[in-house]
């Protein structure tokens, strides 16, 4: 197991897997577009300015979920001090920021043919700005502070401190009067959305997933050349 | 038909401004982690072809990632 977390069987798989989602990522996006674009119906009361879900949605779901993962492995890091664990959270976190940015402005755009405003500083929105302001703290942690473990320090507690925002994130529609729209989709319980268009917009979560991998893997080799230029000499 | 796929009946501006702002975002973040990625891996390469040949060798023995960007790099030029 500990073979397998040493960093030049990691580099190798990483070299391995990015040809491997290279190869059938367009195959997978073309689908995921046709399904998005064409396929999928208009809604009877949006029309289809409903398509922006496909991106808006996904965009939100990654970006908080990319958030969480960091926070929960800043904690495991606090426990363990592996330095693999902020080689993973340095890569995730430029990749979230921009999805949770891609979340609000395409919500904005949404926003103007459905509710009539680009923007209300309703409970949902504000708090994905906050996260968004979560995200450039520990962001500008890691790459404004010099001394190493320090940034770690510090960016570790805006993480873990972002945490108590996820939650909030969540369950603002049902704690406040939001013109946000309640959760359509459920992991426990029915859904309230159709199948014509619960297919198109898990095709493009699954597509903007692998985008996601594609891009963590590169930042994570990246991290790891890095490391090794640092310690050229010792070798 | 083809003008009603891109006016998205009256909704054209808003769904293919969202898509188009997704995939271009998309496009230059890959774009910049690629060149970064590229950037690291060539200085890199660069590091160890300006070793001795003694020392280049000891490197590349004890590091599997050091003989790895060097081949990769050596097949791309």
């Amino acid at each position: 197991m500990l073979k397998l977390l040493n960093l030049s069987n990691i580099f190798f798989w990483i070299e391995k897997l990015i040809g491997f989602i290279n190869s059938f990522f367009f195959i997978f996006l073309l689908i995921a577009l046709s399904f998005a674009l064409i396929f999928s119906p208009p809604d009877y009361l949006q029309g289809d300015s409903v398509r922006i879900m496909y991106v808006h949605v996904p965009s939100a779901w990654i970006g908080l979920a990319s958030f969480t993962f960091i926070a929960l492995l800043s904690i495991a890091h606090f426990i363990f001090k592996l330095k693999n664990i902020k080689l993973i959270t340095k890569s995730i976190a430029p990749i979230g920021l921009m999805f949770t940015c891609l979340a609000l402005a395409t919500g904005s755009i949404w926003g103007q043919p459905t509710w009539g405003t680009w923007w209300v500083w309703d409970a949902r929105i504000t708090s994905m700005l906050i996260l968004v302001l979560f995200y450039i703290g520990f962001i500008s942690s890691q790459k404004f502070i010099t001394d190493e473990s320090k940034a770690n320090k510090i960016s570790s507690i805006v993480a873990i401190t972002g945490l108590i925002n996820i939650p909030i994130i969540k369950y603002s529609v049902d704690w406040w009067n939001t013109l946000h729209q309640p959760a359509s989709i459920k992991l426990t319980g029915e859904s309230s959305i159709h199948s014509s268009m619960l297919v198109p917009l898990l095709l493009m979560f699954f597509v903007l997933i692998l985008y996601c991998a594609l891009i963590f893997l590169m930042k994570y080799k990246t991290e790891i050349i890095k490391i090794k230029k640092k310690n050229l000499k010792r070798l | 038909m083809i003008q009603n796929f891109l006016t998205m009946n009256g909704y054209g501006l808003f769904v293919w401004g969202s898509f188009t702002l997704t995939f271009v975002m998309c496009g230059l973040l890959y774009y910049k982690t690629l060149k970064t990625l590229k950037k690291y891996e060539r200085d890199f390469a660069k590091e160890i072809n300006e070793l001795s040949s003694e020392r280049k060798k000891v490197v590349t023995d004890n590091s599997k990632i050091a003989s790895q960007v060097l081949s990769s790099f050596s097949k791309t030029f």
